[in-house]
């Protein structure tokens, strides 16, 4: 039983933090451009999520800090320094494009204007953050956030070619009508979503938040290998809907509201229904998850108090950072930017920011002196090197192929 | 750690370029090449199309009762965003040559007419919804009638858009 409950630190991060609102959008936006000529990407992200959250969370169970905290004191404070603003102004970009999709979202539900959710869905996010215990937090939106499995029934229900699919698939290419520098730009971004930073300081800090210890090392890996992978599939499931229903028609997805069409055509209000609270609860979870960030990063940064598992006035520069990373968003949202507009910078800028994370973990996760007889094994260094060369070449990549396609247009 | 002269310069150089490249993804030019003023009319249809198949989809499916009022309503106000916008590259557009200027003015009727019927939509979709519109003249009877309007312009918009070299 208690093992069951650990998996769900792993199935929040998969479904509240790989499916987030620029999951959905990503491969609802690539499902209805290009098929599932990309769907090798998210093969590829859910890979290097899995082994980079794996190794978070072990240096994490097994030195008891969290991923913040020794990268300042293995890189020093300037580059840690630089790391950070780095970090904490994609964390916000990220929580921005969050709770603008939980207004989206209950807009879809209710027409009332997306402003005056903005508000609500801040204030609800900050109370949850002051007042809800940890595992609460995380337990109640990884189950709701499940959900979002409504995509893969849709995609049952719709009965689509699966050869028709495979045949998108593989071999991967670009569609005939499409540029082969917006085929790439997509392929930056989906990667970025998959991959996005903040997945990992969440993970990590989590970890540290539920006392983990070098006992719980199978735990970790059981959380990493049942979460993403889960995530992965709901990501496919939604740009396969995408291709089935909105590419034939000639529909390119730019709003929410085109997302959950195939999903009302293969099931109709009910699944609708299910699926809407599904993106809210997912959104939802995100938008946890990076307002937390934003306080782990900048407290184990600065050697503050940090945690839920402390009472708020133990940990009251941790808060306040949360509070005002929380307020920032809403600020942003309030000058009518467009939500999706503000995901799909976000993905594309933390495909830039990838070896800012992804390099001091796999640098960390090599020391002896902090991981002991824990270090990585020749496989995992491997795999951690090809990855590597990954996330640079994406990260080098992301700015100029967003100017040569006019951000993917 | 210190950064060498030459490093700072690679750096500063580096920047310079950054910078300049964005400064001009971020220009509009007064006056584009024909080719650019013709793709920049079919990506307008091209938005325009999406929106009103978008459309077509909605109105069935709440024509089928599988989808909400307040989706279908929510789905319609984003297509007229779009379709904004569209109209908008469209009028902004400073055409350098008599065929793009005809491409441009094929494309803002054809963007004006899939507005008309998504607004006509809009107004269906709340007289089924409940609103008190059974003597607005404007409101289409039923879908049928919605998706032969729909039909129609989604024709012309293909039509404006094979004109302008578009998919």
């Amino acid at each position: 039983m208690r093992k069951m409950l650990a998996v769900a630190l792993g199935v929040l991060t998969a479904i509240g933090g790989f499916v987030d609102i620029g999951d959905l959008v990503t491969n609802a936006v690539v499902g209805s451009r290009f098929g599932m000529s990309l769907v090798w990407v998210v093969v590829v992200g859910v890979v290097g999520i899995c082994l980079f959250a794996s190794m978070a969370g072990r240096v994490a169970a097994v030195s008891g800090r969290a991923t913040f905290e020794i990268i300042r004191e293995r890189l020093g404070p300037r580059a840690a320094g630089a790391n950070l603003v780095a970090s904490f102004a994609i964390n916000l970009l990220t929580l921005t494009a969050e709770i603008g999709g939980i207004t989206l979202a209950l807009h879809l539900a209710s027409s009332v204007e997306p402003r005056l959710w903005i508000p609500v869905a801040a204030l609800a996010v900050w109370l949850v953050l002051w007042r809800v215990k940890f595992q609460v937090l995380e337990n109640v939106a990884g189950l709701m956030g499940l959900l979002l499995v409504g995509f893969a029934v849709a995609l049952f229900l719709l009965g689509p070619d699966w050869g028709e699919l495979l045949r998108q698939a593989v071999p991967p290419s670009a569609p005939g009508n499409e540029h082969p520098a917006a085929y790439w730009y997509y392929a930056v971004a989906l990667f970025g979503a998959a991959m996005t930073p903040y997945e990992v300081f969440f993970f990590s800090s989590g970890a540290v938040e539920e006392r983990w210890t070098s006992k719980d090392l199978a735990t970790n890996r059981l959380n990493v290998m049942v979460g993403f992978p889960l995530g992965g599939l709901l990501s496919v499931a939604i740009a396969a809907c995408a291709a089935v229903v909105l590419l034939p028609a000639g529909i390119e997805v730019s709003s929410l509201s085109q997302i959950v069409l195939p999903v009302a055509q293969a099931g109709g209000v009910l699944l609708l229904a299910v699926v809407i609270v599904g993106i809210v609860a997912a959104t939802f979870g995100a938008a946890l998850e990076t307002a937390l960030s934003s306080g782990y990063t900048m407290a184990q940064y600065l050697g503050w108090s940090w945690g839920k598992f402390r009472r708020p006035a133990r940990a009251a520069r941790f808060h306040v950072t949360m509070i005002v990373a929380v307020l920032l968003a809403v600020g942003i949202l309030m000058t009518s930017v467009d939500p999706i507009a503000v995901t799909e910078m976000s993905v594309v800028f933390s495909a830039v920011a990838l070896p800012l994370t992804y390099v001091p973990i796999l640098v960390v996760a090599n020391d002896p002196e902090y991981m002991g007889e824990h270090v990585n094994g020749r496989v995992m260094n491997a795999l951690g090197g090809v990855y590597l060369l990954i996330v640079v070449v994406a990260a080098v990549a992301a700015v100029p192929l967003m100017i040569a396609t006019g951000a993917g247009s | 750690m210190t950064i060498s002269t030459g490093g700072r310069r690679v750096a500063a150089g580096a920047v310079a370029l950054a910078v300049g490249l964005a400064g001009a993804g971020c220009t509009v030019a007064s006056r584009q090449e024909p080719g650019q003023a013709t793709a920049a009319v079919a990506d307008a249809l091209a938005e325009a199309g999406s929106a009103a198949e978008t459309t077509r989809l909605t109105v069935e499916l709440l024509d089928q009762g599988r989808v909400t009022g307040p989706v279908a309503d929510t789905a319609l106000l984003d297509q007229l965003r779009v379709l904004d916008d569209a109209e908008s590259a469209l009028t902004t557009l400073v055409p350098p040559d008599a065929a793009s200027s005809g491409h441009r003015a094929a494309g803002l009727t054809a963007v004006g007419d899939v507005s008309d019927v998504v607004v006509s939509a809009r107004e269906w979709v709340a007289a089924r919804s409940g609103g008190d519109l059974d003597d607005a003249v404007a409101v289409p009877a039923d879908a049928d009638e919605l998706l032969a309007e729909l039909g129609a312009v989604t024709a012309a918009v293909d039509a404006a858009l094979a004109e302008a070299g578009g998919r």
